[in-house]
Parts: C-alpha cells; structure tokens; sequence
C-alpha cells in the first residue's frame, strides 16, 4: 500500500504546487503552527462559571447536586434510591472518588462495564463551563466503557477543575502527568436520539440519565 | 441510451416517485422547519457565529493548502501511538484493506458507528460479500439497514422513514429475537433498539467508525455523536478501524474546538452534541481495556483531484447535513432521488466530482438557485455557486439537451442586441399585461407549461426598465 500512499501524496502536491517536492521548511512551519497553536473567535459569556456549567447541564436534560467530599456517598444512594437502581457500583478513579471510604450499603466493582452494568461513578478530569461538559479522560482505573455502558453514569466533578472554554482543557491535557491519555471523552448531557421522527428521546445506546455531583473545594 | 440520458430518467423517475410517496412525504413533512429553527436559535445564542465560521473556514483552507503536510504529520503521531495508517486510492482499495484486516483479526461479527465514507466505499456489501455480519448501530443506520436501505441524510440517516414504518420494521426483524409485542411509541422503539443492539455491541469483534476530524497534533481521530455507539463501537471491540476521506485532517486541537463550535450548531441547533470523543490508539500498558489494535483507512477517491481546480473549497466540508436542512428541493424528494450517498446540494456537489459528470447531469440543475446553502454552510462553501459552476461545466462539455443548448445561444444573440431585444418583447409584455391585468398573475403562457402547470405568473410590470430609464433621463 506504499505505492497508494505515494501517489496520493503526489497528486496532493500536484494539485496545489503543481508538483514541486515540498520543503523541509515549510514542515517545519507546520509543526511550528501546530506547537504554537492558540484559541481562536470564542465566545464571551459571564464570569460565574459554576452558574454557567450548571444552567448549560441542565439544559442538556442533566441532573446534578453540590455535596461536600465527604457527602459523596450519600449522594450516591440518594441518586440510584431515587431510580431505585441496586447499589452495584463500577468505580472509577480521581482524587475525590478515590479518598471515599464506601460502607458497606454498597458494593464496589474496580473493572471494565459489562452490558449489565446499572452504574458508574467516574470523576472528570475536568468541567468546561462554555457548554455544561464532563470530560473523562481513559487511564488504568478510569476505562472507557464506565462512561457509556452503565444505565446510570454518575460523575464527580470538583469545581476546581472547571475551566472557562473548551480550549482550556487543551493545555491541561497536554501537560498532564504520566503516560498520553488514550481516550478523551467530551461528555455533555446523557445519551439521546432523534432518528424517529427527528422528535428527541434520551437513552439511546448510552447512559439514560447523566448525575453530576459538584464538589465545592475550600 | 447513453450513461447520461439513463441517469436523468432515472432521477425524474426517482424524483417523481418521491413526490408521490406519501410516507416519505409525511416524514419529511415532519423534519420540515425543526432543523431550521434549532440553528437559528443555536445562532442567536452565539453572537460571535459569523466570526466562528470564518475562522473555522480559514483552518479548513490552510489545511487544504497543505494538505500533504498535515496528512504526513498526522500519520507519524498515529504510528507513535501504535496504530496504522493506510492509504487508499478507491473505494475498492480502501474495502480490501478492511476486508483483509477483518480476515486477519479472524472478526465474525463487525460493529459500524455511522460513517459516509464507508457508505461510498459501500462497505457493507463487501464485507458482507466476505462471510462477515455486520451491524449498524446508529438508531438512524440500524434502521436503513433493516429497510435494506441506504441513508437519505448524512446527519439523520432514516429520517424519510415514519414511525408506523419503523414499528413494522422492528417487528419483522426483532420477532425472531423475542419481541414479539408490535411495538409503536418512540420511546419502546429506542429502547427495543437498545436492548437488541446491547449483545452485538459486547461481542463484535471488529468495531468501525468514521471521523469527523483527524488531530495532526495528537494523531486522534474525533467522533461526535448523541447515542454514544459510536463510543461503544470505537472501544468494545478488540479492533478497531476508522474510514476517513483525506480532507479530515485538521492540525491541532484548538482547531478542533473551533470546528465542533459550528459543526452542531449547524447540524442539529446543539452547542455540543452528547459524546465528542477522541480516540488516539490501541490499548496502552496501562490500559485495562481497549482495542488491540487501531488502523486507520485514508480514502483519496477523487479529492486529491478536486484539490486542483475550482472546486477546492468543496473540501471544507464538516458534513453537518444544514445544506440540507435548507434546500427546497431535497425538503420536497428527500436523499435517495439523488442516486447517490450524499443528496442535497452538498450532494449535488459531490457527486458529479467522485462519480463523474456524466452521469449526474441532473443534479446541479435540480436547484432553484436560492443561495441558502451557501448562507447556512459553517465553513462558508458557496455552494450554489459551485452548482452554477456545474451547469456551466455541463454546457462546456456538451452534457446540456441540443434543444437547450440553442435556446441559450438564440438568447445570448438576441439579449446582446438591446434593440432587436427590446422590439422583440415588447408585444408578448404587452400581451401579459393585458391578460393579466385583473388579477396581477397569469395562470397560463403558451409554451411555457412547465412553469405556470403548477404556479402563476405575475404580471410583468407596466414599463420596461429600460424604457423608464430613458424617459426619466429626458425630464432631469
């Protein structure tokens, strides 16, 4: 497939250059763009981001409640008593979710999501304010299949992580510690559909309902 | 007959069964105005669009300028993630290069998020054609494919489709799988579609998708949907394989927020949809789940070409269907009397780029020349603009009826002869005038049935432009 691929690429210079080979330099402009790469035309919204992150969550048919850490659990119970769902937890990780010390009113799975999951609880790497979005990002103890397997997806988010626009997260991504995130999810709202008759109708392959739990640091 | 004349009788044929298709016209009857209004809202909620728009347009230029570039540099960051890149020349290439992986991997069954460029490889069939099960899992593309279909919009795949045909569709497929119950609310539909697609989802073995954008900067291909199957078909599977077209590539991830601002916008009046994922490669050391393995198929079929001329910018394209949404004309037939996969004026397009202009030499001329297509596109295609271009291309190149072709010439003679023109229409104005005086219209002009059959004409007005012009110079 390397013939495919070189007159592929011929052609595109070809096309643009009339043929001529492209130069070193000129790659090395691209890969400056790329390195230097800023945000461009976004928009202006209030300062409250925290009022912002909700209002845009709950108009994507999201639920949420602001607990302190060590109200996590309760939190919890009180979402999947509420949807009567059994307290089969598949846990993720983040510092808040791993600090809680679950008692024994539920159980807790540290594995991949099967087609039988109820719930996840995961914790976002981050909140972006702009438009009501979780992000979740894969890892050893955060897999990807927590985020939309599970009928119920319950996401801690800790308000520190909250960031003004989607471009913000960029950066904190980039600079993350340990090894390249694999997955990024841009969570925002619970599965939908509007294949039939173009009319909307939540839980279509993912999480019927989408519970953040904001935790407020000091 | 030749290839031409045997593809328009087929689109009239097509067309015409489209109008009279009360199902398709009821359904289409109720996506009518949805669309447009949740983008005008999204709009008014977004005062800064207009300048989103130019710079996303301005990213897909560059790239395009560079396109080899950033498809090198792409390709180096897949590679040192652990994937594979491919390259394909066709469709046919790019269906043996996944058939032949899906072999490899020893896949029986195989898992699809909804991808147009796999819908032109026609992918399915292929794959099929090798022994392989393969399942649609967009609620939209499931549905199609229980029709034994093909999608009528790139966004909203079944939305020619009522709900009474959907019923009768779950349950002569789902009968056999326990769902016997006829089942006819939107919300048991979704949740029968769920339930049966849950087991397919768990035990494929291959999942493919499309993408909606390739990060040079990370090497990631982006995904957005609402229903999150994409996602599961992206990360259940041990193997997973996106189809992109070469012009997905874009060069960093603050590009990439640029584009998803106007791209749900302008497809479904969303500010994000549901999951905007990004997926990077295989399972790393530290992964606990994922797919083994993680190819991507790049397919040129015909852009490398399109690069070079005049239709350049009909690469920006981000696929968000608003073109659609907008145009009279595939409001009224809907997606499959254009022939091919891409329908409506984006379609009308394409078309005749990747599948030639001989035979699609009805397609640039069914538009009425409105320009909102090219007012509503994200990424400022001037869409009409190219279909005019097309026409032109078409009479260039002898494709225009004999018939027409003298009807132009005979007009162009005469218009450039402003006296003869203007001795030539003054009586057959004056006739309209008179006949026509009463009610501001005419409901009828000899020769001219195929205009006034199904709408007036108005009256043309009491003097000539021209006339006026000259007598009001005299006074001043």
């Amino acid at each position: 497939m390397t013939e495919a691929r070189t007159q592929i690429l011929a052609n595109i210079r070809s096309a643009l250059t009339g043929g001529e080979p492209r130069t070193p330099l000129r790659m090395n402009e691209l890969k400056a763009r790329i390195e230097s790469s800023t945000p461009k035309a976004q928009p202006q919204f209030e300062d409250d981001l925290l009022r912002r992150f909700c209002q845009k969550h709950v108009a994507v048919h999201g639920t949420y409640e602001r607990v302190a850490a060590q109200d996590l659990e309760g939190a919890v119970l009180r979402h999947i008593g509420a949807h009567q769902v059994d307290p089969q937890l598949y846990l993720g990780a983040g510092p808040l979710l791993d600090a809680v010390q679950w008692s024994a009113q539920v159980f807790t799975y540290f594995k991949s999501a099967d087609q039988h999951t109820q719930v996840a609880v995961s914790e976002a790497f981050a909140a972006i304010a702009e438009t009501g979005t979780v992000v979740l990002c894969s890892g050893a103890s955060s897999p990807t299949s927590h985020n939309f397997l599970p009928e119920d997806h319950i996401v801690v988010v800790d308000s520190a992580r909250m960031v003004r626009h989607q471009e913000d997260i960029w950066p904190l991504l980039r600079n993350r510690e340990g090894a390249v995130v694999r997955v990024v999810n841009l969570i925002t709202g619970p599965s939908k559909t509007g294949d039939i008759e173009q009319t909307i109708q939540y839980g279509a392959h993912g999480p019927r309902r989408l519970h953040l739990l904001i935790v407020e640091s000091a | 007959m030749s290839a031409a004349a045997s593809q328009k009788v087929a689109f009239r044929e097509r067309t015409t069964r489209a109008l009279r298709d009360s199902n398709l016209q009821q359904a289409m009857g109720k996506a009518r105005g949805g669309f447009i209004e949740k983008r005008l809202e999204a709009m008014a909620a977004l005062p800064e669009f207009d300048e989103t728009r130019d710079a996303a347009r301005d990213i897909k230029d560059h790239v395009l300028a560079n396109l080899d570039g950033y498809l090198e540099l792409y390709e180096q960051k897949v590679i040192e993630n652990g994937g594979q890149v491919h390259w394909a020349r066709t469709a046919e290439e790019a269906c043996q290069i996944v058939a032949d992986i899906c072999r490899e991997a020893n896949a029986q069954v195989v898992t699809k998020g909804k991808s147009m460029v796999s819908e032109e490889m026609h992918l399915n069939s292929v794959l099929e054609a090798a022994g392989l099960k393969v399942v649609e899992t967009d609620l939209g593309e499931y549905i199609v494919q229980l029709a034994g279909e093909t999608p009528s919009h790139i966004i909203a795949p079944a939305v020619h489709k009522t709900r009474e045909q959907i019923t009768e569709l779950f349950h002569e497929h789902h009968s056999k799988l326990g769902y016997t119950d006829r089942v006819t609310q939107r919300e048991a539909l979704v949740n029968e579609a769920r339930s049966v697609l849950r087991g397919t989802f768990v035990t494929a073995d291959v999942g493919i998708t499309g993408a909606n954008f390739l990060v040079a900067e990370t090497g990631a291909n982006v995904i957005v949907t609402n229903e999150g199957n994409g996602d599961l078909t992206s990360s259940l599977p041990r193997v997973h394989i996106v189809t992109a077209g070469i012009e997905k590539v874009i060069p960093s991830l603050d590009d990439l927020s640029v584009l998803l601002r106007v791209l749900a916008r302008s497809a479904t009046g969303q500010e994000m949809s549901a999951y905007t994922s990004l997926y990077s490669g295989p399972r790393q050391d530290t992964d606990s789940e994922g797919p083994e393995a993680y190819h991507v198929v790049l397919l040129d079929n015909g852009r490398s070409t399109m690069l070079g001329g005049d239709y350049r910018s009909m690469l920006r394209c981000i696929r968000c269907g608003a073109c659609l949404n907008h145009c009279p004309v595939y409001s009224a037939i809907g997606g499959h009397a254009y022939g091919w996969v891409y329908s409506g004026p984006m379609g009308s397009v394409l078309t005749p780029l990747l599948n030639g202009f001989d035979d699609s030499v009805d397609l640039p001329n069914a538009c009425t020349l409105n320009g909102r297509c090219k007012a509503v596109c994200p990424v400022r295609i001037p869409l009409s603009d190219l279909l005019l271009k097309h026409r032109l291309e078409q009479y260039r190149r002898r494709l225009t009826p004999l018939f027409g072709r003298f009807l132009v010439r005979a007009w162009a003679w005469v218009a450039t002869r402003p006296r003869l023109y203007q001795g030539l229409m003054a009586l057959p104005l004056w006739l309209m005038r008179r006949r026509g005086r009463r009610r501001g219209a005419l409901e009828h002009i000899p020769f001219a049935g195929g205009w006034t059959d199904s709408r007036d004409f108005p009256t043309p007005a009491g003097r000539s432009f021209i006339r006026q012009w000259h007598s009001r110079k005299g006074k001043s």
